[in-house]
């Protein structure tokens, strides 16, 4: 494994190979980084498994508030043998100078080294110089301790330390934790001057970024646009508010049907089309529902906006005005159903739909054209089922295998449309019309088992499909 | 779609010959049936509303049998006439439901799964050809329970009889307004003082179109004979019904007689065949297979048509119950049908004609390319949105808002005349995601008039806590100067703004003309959506500046 080193890790490394188990504060002194930079060193080299932390905890001796006086001016016996060593005194006259608590020790523990004898005479006891007071061990801990703080395992005289530490406040015993750095037996392998300076650690993660990008749904969109124009379809665009008149009444849709209805055709509030089609269109596609039909046709009906429901109603009109002898055309876009929304039905959604007119237009032709498209798609395993829409006839629909699924899935439909249709518009060619819903064929794409989620924007998810 | 639940051991019993309950589900398709679901031997079907002789089992049946090539040709109803059975209608009913029509059939045998077959049928007539009862509606009943003849007229609301699956009389008012059908359906008859109704020689009410049946005449596994009534508001459309009604009970096995109708528009109904000329040219023309016209008239008889060449033509003669066919061109589908959609083999004919985008998606495609350029991510909102997200979060003007009738989905039910508060909301969706988020939408926006203004617009967020008006500045004039070469200016403006901060925010113009507004949208709306950063953003109209 290629090993790249921070400069913080080299000077670690380097420090800790001349001198090993360092404190932080040792490292930061050694090599001149500071100590935060020193910490974060010690945790990536920890993490490469470079070096070692050693923790251990270990007891100092110092010198408490007592002890420090000693040191300046003796213990108290010390004191008191300084006091008589010019000849016997009185406990009053020593007890004067001795004040508290010191007179008690002093007279203990100079009595405790054999330094003096004490006699009780009528006007009280006094004291006086037995033998001369050499050095104690004691004296010479207080010394040796002085201003400085000694590992508890350096001190040799145990029974002195013990002597001083049943005295109050002469040493303090201090634990200290301490933390030690080595290397491991790989580091220390390590030859730091070989590192190519400035080289980075290339096999890390790199932070996320996401690539700005068109919506999926779009995509499939453009997608199934690009197949249509191959296949030599021009594209024409119509709105989506529409009449009545050409969502339903030019494509056969007696005024009475239930997909007419308020539950699943959406109305604009308060809105009337006016001078939609030509009063010979407005006649003759009243004649055709009248006639085939039996019903009084009401152009109050007709007027009623909607939503669009379908593209058919662009094509149909485009047919209308046109009158083509010869076309491949196709509409593209929203259109509305007033549906519960779930995971299969949105109210809204894509629909494209392409119309023939002219020579070669059979059904058999058709059925090509959408084996084509399919296979532009990258569908291959098709099959054509016999259906049934209101302006088509013959209509036909595909079934399509979805390898993943494992079963045969509904797309496009497919048929000529009705001479009811198409006669009262003028139109005297059978015209090949095919489409279906585009977010079908996208959910297949993308493996979506839920439609909404083309329009959550859930950026979680558009950043990353 | 509609749908018919179906035993695949029944049906291949009514089918009857020597086929496979395999052959029957892999041929179920081809007569345009979709299998819904399956589980063992019981089958659900979706078919198509113009074939309501498809909401039973015997209907299919019939139909599968032209398709296996088991029974061809027209199942002639064979109706009887002894004279014997008669409804008079009185001419107060013209106002109402002038028409009345009906059939007897008799010496069947009528099963559970029989029942449910008839009952999902009138169910199914009753949505479909009956448009909810309003335009037709149909009652089944146990003619041996009635004293002929029946009379057909009105009476009053306070009349009491024991309607179906109830044991006491209820009034006409209590029908229609606590029993379930009642408050259904009672709409139908409007608030007319006086209803319809079919009553027997001793004045037993029969039923009350196109409501409820009356208890006495209840079909069940004992009847033998069933009397069939329709009443309508058009002629036509009771015999359609009852063309069906008729050819099922055929099917099942009963034999049909006349019932005698007399009185106001009303006759006897006759339930004749038609012929339909058909040019056998028509199929080479709209197929474009090669078929000589005596395969055309097999494939004809399969979907159990008759047909018979006269001449250079072909006669067709069509079922009364076959009133989805218009004319020949219904015939072509009948023949492919015959044929089989599986060998008709698709042909792929070289085009004649080079396909084009269109100049608004082409020049739409050209300022998403750019947006993307810029990094923006592209998100897709339904133009159809609520009034709460589009106008009170963002404190808009609602004064031209633009509704649909009875949305079944309270957040569609406003068509957006922006598009800055979609992108708001999704924004306000996905404040755990990180920043920064630039978002970007093209797509229609409506505005009032007459008619309705329809118009695509561009509109981009930013969203980090850095942003501010000057980096949706650069943006704005980045996106319209990259191909397209136009220079825009923004200018402060005097229009009050609650959406954005006060002193930050200008409108758009090119050449004088205004196009949108951007600027910093305002904390108060931030709150709104639940949006902890800085937000900024503009939203200008492509139609009229790239396009028209």
């Amino acid at each position: 494994m290629s090993q790249v080193l921070h400069d913080i890790e080299k000077k670690i490394i380097d420090s800790l190979q001349k001198k090993s188990d360092q404190t932080p504060e040792q490292l930061s002194e050694s090599t001149e980084l500071s100590i935060d930079q020193i910490r974060r060193g010690i945790e990536w080299l920890r993490l490469k498994e470079f070096a070692k932390v050693n923790e251990s905890s270990r007891v100092t001796i110092s010198l408490g508030k007592n002890g420090i006086d000693s040191f300046k001016n003796g213990l108290p016996e010390r004191k008191l043998m300084d006091l008589i060593k010019d000849g016997s005194k009185s406990f009053e006259q020593v007890r004067e100078t001795l004040s508290g608590a010191g007179f008690n020790a002093a007279i203990a523990n100079a009595k405790k080294n054999g330094w003096v004898k004490i006699e009780k005479t009528d006007s009280g006891s006094t004291i006086s110089t037995k033998e001369k007071p050499v050095e104690t061990p004691e004296e010479k801990l207080i010394s040796l301790i002085a201003d400085k703080s000694i590992p508890e395992e350096q001190i040799e005289n145990k029974l002195a330390l013990k002597f001083l530490l049943q005295r109050p406040d002469y040493v303090i015993q201090n634990t200290e934790k301490s933390k030690t750095i080595s290397l491991t037996e790989k580091a220390l392998q390590i030859d730091t001057s070989l590192s190519d300076a400035g080289a980075i650690d290339v096999e890390a993660d790199a932070a996320l970024v996401y690539a700005a990008r068109t919506h999926p749904l779009k995509d499939t969109i453009d997608e199934i646009r690009e197949i249509f124009v191959k296949l030599g379809f021009s594209e024409i665009q119509g709105t989506l508010t529409q009449s009545s008149f050409w969502n339903f009444d030019a494509l056969f849709t007696p005024q009475d049907h239930p997909a007419r209805e308020l539950q699943d055709t959406f109305y604009i509030e308060n809105q009337k089309s006016e001078k939609h089609a030509t009063p010979t269109q407005i006649k003759q596609v009243s004649k055709s529902h009248s006639q085939n039909w039996h019903y009084d046709w009401k152009l109050s009906e007709s007027q009623k906006m909607v939503l669009r429901t379908h593209t058919t109603c662009v094509t149909i009109k485009y047919l209308a005005e046109q009158k083509p002898d010869e076309a491949r055309i196709f509409s593209l876009g929203r259109v509305f159903r007033n549906e519960k929304v779930s995971y299969k039905h949105l109210v809204e959604f894509n629909q494209i739909e392409g119309i023939v007119i002219g020579n070669n237009t059979t059904l058999r032709d058709l059925m090509g054209i959408q084996k084509e498209f399919y296979k532009q798609l990258g569908l291959t395993k098709i099959k054509f089922w016999p259906t049934f829409f209101p302006y088509t006839e013959p209509s036909l629909q595909t079934m399509v295998y979805n390898e993943k699924l494992g079963k045969w899935i509904e797309l496009f439909g497919m048929g000529i449309f009705r001479p009811e249709v198409t006669k009262p518009l003028g139109i005297d060619k059978p015209v090949l019309a095919w489409g279906g819903g585009i977010e079908r064929i996208a959910m297949l794409k993308y493996e979506l088992n839920d439609v909404r989620e083309f329009y959550n924007n859930n950026l979680n998810w558009l950043r990353t499909v | 779609m509609p749908v018919v639940e179906l035993n695949l051991n029944r049906i291949k019993k009514l089918v009857s010959g020597n086929v496979t309950k395999k052959k029957i589900i892999d041929v179920l398709p081809f007569l345009g049936l979709d299998i819904e679901s399956q589980d063992g031997d019981e089958i659900r079907i979706e078919y198509s509303p113009n074939r309501p002789d498809y909401s039973t089992d015997f209907g299919i049946a019939l139909g599968l049998q032209g398709l296996l090539a088991v029974k061809k040709g027209v199942q002639k109803v064979n109706i009887k006439k002894t004279g014997k059975y008669e409804i008079n209608v009185d001419s107060s009913v013209n106002k109402i439901r002038p028409f009345v029509t009906g059939i007897v059939a008799k010496n069947g045998t009528i099963d559970d799964q029989t029942i449910k077959q008839l009952m999902n049928m009138q169910e199914d007539l009753h949505f479909g050809i009956g448009r909810k009862r309003k335009k037709s509606s149909i009652g089944l009943h146990d003619l041996d329970k009635i004293l002929l003849p029946l009379t057909y007229t009105t009476t009053t609301r306070d009349k009491s009889f024991i309607p179906l699956n109830e044991t006491k009389e209820k009034s006409i008012s209590d029908i229609l307004s606590e029993t379930d059908v009642g408050q259904n359906y009672g709409w139908v008859l409007g608030d007319s003082k006086n209803v319809p109704i079919i009553i027997d020689s001793e004045g037993n009410t029969v039923s009350f179109p196109p409501i409820i049946n009356a208890a006495l005449t209840t079909v069940t596994t004992k009847t033998k004979n069933i009397l069939v009534e329709v009443t309508s508001i058009e002629k036509d459309a009771a015999e359609d019904m009852l063309s069906v009604v008729s050819s099922i009970l055929q099917m099942a096995g009963f034999q049909i007689f006349e019932l005698k109708i007399s009185g106001g528009k009303n006759s006897t109904p006759k339930l004749n065949e038609r012929n339909i000329i058909y040019d056998p040219k028509l199929t080479s023309e709209i197929l474009g297979i090669e078929m000589s016209p005596s395969n055309m008239v097999t494939c004809l008889k399969k979907c159990r048509l008759d047909a018979i060449i006269k001449g250079k033509k072909i006669t067709c003669v069509i079922p009364r119950y076959r009133f989805d066919i218009f004319g020949p061109m219904d015939l072509v589908e009948e023949i492919a049908l015959g044929y089989g959609i599986e060998n008709l083999e698709p042909k792929l004919s070289p085009s004649t004609t080079i396909g084009q985008k269109d100049n608004v998606t082409i020049k739409t495609s050209v300022i998403t390319k750019t947006a993307v350029g810029l990094g923006l991510l592209e998100v897709v909102n339904s133009s159809l949105t609520s009034k709460k997200n589009l106008y009170e979060l963002t404190k808009r003007d609602s004064s031209q808002m633009i509704s649909v009738l009875d949305s079944k989905s309270q957040e569609h039910t406003i068509l957006r005349d922006s598009l800055l508060s979609g992108l708001l909301e999704n924004l306000s969706k996905n404040i755990h995601e990180t920043y920064p988020q630039k978002l970007f939408e093209t797509g229609v926006i409506f505005t009032k008039g007459k008619p309705i203004g329809e118009s695509i617009n561009l509109a981009v967020v930013m969203a980090h806590k850095d942003t501010n008006f000057s980096e949706i500045k650069a943006i704005l004039q980045s996106i319209l100067r990259t191909q397209f070469k136009i220079e825009c200016k923004t200018k402060s403006s005097s229009e009050s703004q609650e959406l954005f901060v006060k002193g930050k925010y200008a409108d758009v113009y090119v050449n004088e003309k205004k196009i949108g507004k951007i600027g910093e949208i305002s904390n108060e709306i931030l709150d709104n959506f639940r949006i902890r950063t800085s937000v900024v953003g503009f939203e200008i109209n492509l139609s009229g500046l790239i396009f028209d």
